[in-house]
């Protein structure tokens, strides 16, 4: 009989109302690598937090090479042998490689350290690893890749018999992909069962000896890459239709209005692309390939290296924010708590923060005129709060959001960014934001709408480009807008390649 | 049983919104009780013309720190417009409106040197200002060559020890000072913008704010007030010293703080910060009625001064658990 490393059986988890996880069942063998996919909110990471100790689990049984364990916090997955490297390294950049990886288990005699012994030993786990690098280095000189392999090191300094990568090669540059999959090998002959957390299809199917595949909560699909297939993976990680989630949109797109040809900067290459009066234009893609910072940059957020970029048949050369909103640019953050509004501040003070020039005399705020202009978008955008005058804080995620809308709906503007513009809100101020959307599409103004929900983009956009590591890699128009090629792209394949 | 609960809980919820009022109230009657010679009118005047100085450069440190940042340099300005006022009027022999005049404009121009340091150049508004806090210390030393420079105009020294309807002048600026700024934090863009940029600067700079504008203003406000809180000085004494004003920087962000402003910004109010003033000003008094000597009081200062804030700390500490 074969013991799995990890067994984890009929595993359901639920958070408030939201069935998160539906009894998946979850079973890793000693020195594999296995790949858990799936979009965004499909659960991968709550079964990983469970079974780290992050989050305690609702339902069902793990067994950790065939012993049933309560593993209750992530100190017990530790001490277990179940490490988790996130996305966010955790290295303290001050120290060195040495001392990150043996942090908080320093060896020490009479209180003091044994510089010697603990550089000795971190060397010699560097290279059981298959790499080398200088124990004594300043951990936060190292390019990420190299942060990463400290982080390895730091799990594997306590014995390590389960390794978790979150979307470990999210940062990486190709090269350094390599390095890490030598590293996994390595790891894997050692016999260290790795699970491996992924969007990049291409990689997945060239590490993982096994593949599992998770949707909405559930597993939709589990096999070698073999049995699996590439095309295989995305209809089991997206298998499932448009509902009637997005409200139609029956107004004809207009004149050409908006123009970015060829942006270059740090974060992103080559973006080309249009926008009509009108139309809501989608930038998809995955977490970390550039969206963001398209929207940055024509902000004024970010600089732009070389390209144009036209507003109207004007040129523009945005330096700031101020001049983005000045030429008739509005753009909604992503984070909302950290951008998109302030949360101590009042509904009121939020809203009226770009309209304050009109709204006032000679600097003086003129009170009933905001508050009446005030009123007038809380009702039209329905904005549920108590009054004009409580702090944004007091709102719900989808009143927040709507707050953070509101405040470019009084304005004369020509072009709305909206980036990620329903995360982290229930489905009912989904259906609103998309309402809120339509209509300012329905007074002329060309939207872009930024999304990692392929559904979102699908339902809501007219055309859409879609990003892969900075690189635009195409615009798919209205009648190629479908999941699998969205997904295509997405993972860097090109769009010629595409079967129609 | 909840009835009661309720009550307490409201009575709390009134306290803490007060606990400034509370504060200052509670100093008043206890210094009524130790020292009669406290609530009489001579020494409540004197009181308030004594503390008009912090009082005016705590209304610039107000808008400072509701941007989230600090103005140490201060003192060091309130010394360098004594010593401007005096020289401009003494040693140049101009009219006291151009005295007055230049020396503002001067100490404006340090407070925006401040302000284009932290603004744009990105710098740590403790680090510049700190920087600032030297330089204009220094200029206030090198002007005067380090003696007090005596004045010689009727007008100045009036201002000083004069009186309008009873109240002395000096407190009376210091009461226009800060129904300005309650009017600008109250009324206006630019207070609202201020307390904006405390709170989240980011979202604030995208809203398409010039952040960097507001935030150099404030410095420059600053050292305005600073250069008041000088000319004060000044006529009060008759001399232009380079002494005045040392550590007068960390009283007016005591009173700040003891009005119950965040240090990270975005909290505060004009009303409350003079209330600040106020209660600083009089631990001081008290104590001298008492003829509690020197060193005695500063620590006792202090202690209040921790007092204080531990107070406005049961307030944060509610509302800031997440």
């Amino acid at each position: 009989m074969v013991t799995y490393r990890i067994e984890m059986n009929n595993i359901s988890k639920s958070f408030g109302g939201v069935q998160a996880l539906k009894r998946v069942t979850f079973k890793v063998n000693p020195g594999e690598i296995m790949a858990l996919v799936g979009e965004n909110g499909a659960g991968k990471s709550t079964l990983m937090k469970i079974l780290s100790g992050a989050y305690t689990k609702d339902e069902g049984e793990i067994l950790i090479d065939g012993r049933p364990v309560e593993i209750n916090s992530p100190q017990k997955g530790r001490n277990i042998g179940i490490n988790i490297i996130y996305q966010e390294l955790t290295i303290v950049p001050d120290l060195t490689v040495a001392e990150n990886i043996f942090l908080g288990n320093l060896p020490v005699r009479n209180g003091i350290i044994q510089w010697s012994k603990l550089n000795q030993k971190a060397e010699e786990l560097i290279q059981s690893i298959g790499f080398s690098l200088n124990p004594k280095t300043i951990a936060g000189n190292l390019s990420v890749a190299h942060q990463q392999v400290v982080e390895i090191c730091k799990a594997l300094s306590h014995d390590a018999r389960v390794l978790i990568l979150d979307e470990p090669t999210a940062v990486l540059a190709p090269r350094e992909v390599k390095t890490l999959f030598e590293i996994l090998k390595n790891l894997k002959k050692k016999g260290v069962s790795i699970i491996y957390i992924s969007h990049r299809l291409e990689e997945v199917l060239e590490i993982a000896d096994q593949i599992t595949v998770l949707k909405d909560g559930e597993v939709t699909g589990t096999g070698t890459p073999k049995e699996m297939g590439k095309d295989n993976i995305i209809n089991l990680m997206i298998g499932r239709r448009i509902t009637d989630m997005y409200p139609q949109r029956d107004i004809p797109t207009g004149e050409e209005i908006f123009k970015i040809e060829n942006l270059n900067n740090d974060k992103v290459e080559n973006v080309s692309f249009t926008v009509k009066a009108g139309e809501v234009f989608g930038i998809a893609g995955l977490v970390g390939s550039g969206r963001t910072e398209i929207a940055k940059a024509i902000f004024g957020v970010d600089p732009v290296q070389t390209g144009i970029i036209y507003l109207d048949n004007q040129q523009l050369k945005n330096k700031s924010p101020k001049e983005a909103v000045s030429k008739g640019i509005g753009m909604v953050p992503e984070n909302r708590k950290e951008e998109g509004v302030i949360l101590d501040m009042t509904v009121r003070e939020n809203i009226t923060i770009t309209n304050l020039k009109n709204l006032s005399r000679l600097g003086f705020i003129k009170n009933k005129e905001e508050e009446d202009f005030c009123q007038q978008l809380v009702e039209k955008l329905r904005v549920k709060a108590a009054t004009i005058d409580v702090p944004v804080n007091s709102l719900s995620g989808g009143n927040q959001q709507k707050v953070s809308l509101a405040k470019w709906f009084g304005i004369n503007l020509k072009l709305i960014i909206l980036d990620e513009p329903t995360r982290g809100i229930d489905v009912g101020a989904k259906v609103e934001v998309y309402k809120l959307i339509n209509e300012l599409a329905r007074q002329g103004l060309g939207v872009i709408m930024i999304s990692s929900e392929m559904m979102e983009i699908i339902g809501m956009c007219d055309r859409a480009a879609v990003m892969h590591r900075g690189k635009m890699i195409g615009v798919l128009e209205n009648d190629e807008l479908t999941e699998e090629n969205i997904m295509r792209l997405a993972t860097g394949e090109e769009k010629n390649n595409e079967k129609k | 049983m909840k009835r009661s609960e309720g009550w307490s809980a409201k009575a709390l919820d009134i306290f803490l919104k007060y606990n400034t009022e509370f504060i200052l109230l509670i100093l008043i009657v206890i210094s009524s009780l130790i020292s009669s010679a406290f609530f009489t009118e001579r020494n409540i005047f004197n009181l308030l013309r004594q503390v008009s100085g912090t009082g005016i450069i705590s209304m610039g440190m107000l808008l400072v720190i509701l941007t989230g940042g600090i103005d140490l340099s201060v003192g060091s300005q309130l010394a360098l417009g004594s010593v401007l006022s005096a020289y401009f009027l003494t040693i140049y022999s101009y009219s006291l409106p151009m005295s007055i005049f230049l020396t503002i404009l001067i100490c404006t121009f340090f407070g925006s040197v401040s302000g284009y340091l932290v603004s744009f150049r990105g710098m740590a508004p403790f680090v510049a200002t700190l920087a600032l806090m030297t330089i204009t210390r220094g200029f206030a030393f090198i002007i005067s060559k380090g003696a007090p420079i005596i004045v010689d105009s009727a007008t100045l020294t009036n201002f000083g020890s004069k009186y309008f309807l009873r109240i002395p002048y000096p407190v009376l600026l210091m009461l226009g000072i800060f129904i300005v700024v309650h009017l600008i934090l109250r009324y206006t863009i630019f207070g609202r913008l201020v307390k904006a940029i405390g709170s989240n600067e980011l979202a604030v700079k995208l809203s398409g704010i010039n952040v960097a504008y507001y935030k150099f203003a404030v410095y420059a406000i600053s050292g305005a007030f600073a250069a008041v809180a000088g000319i004060i000085s000044t006529s009060r004494t008759g001399v232009g010293s380079p002494l005045v004003g040392e550590g007068l920087e960390l009283d007016a962000i005591a009173a700040v703080v003891i009005g119950g402003a965040s240090l990270k910004g975005g909290k505060g109010t004009a009303f409350k910060t003079l209330l600040g003033v106020l209660i600083l000003g009089l631990i001081g008094n008290i104590m001298n009625l008492k003829n509690v000597p020197a060193y005695p009081q500063q620590v006792i200062k202090g202690l209040i001064i921790i007092f204080a804030v531990l107070f406005q700390g049961v307030k944060t500490g509610y509302g800031s658990e997440s």
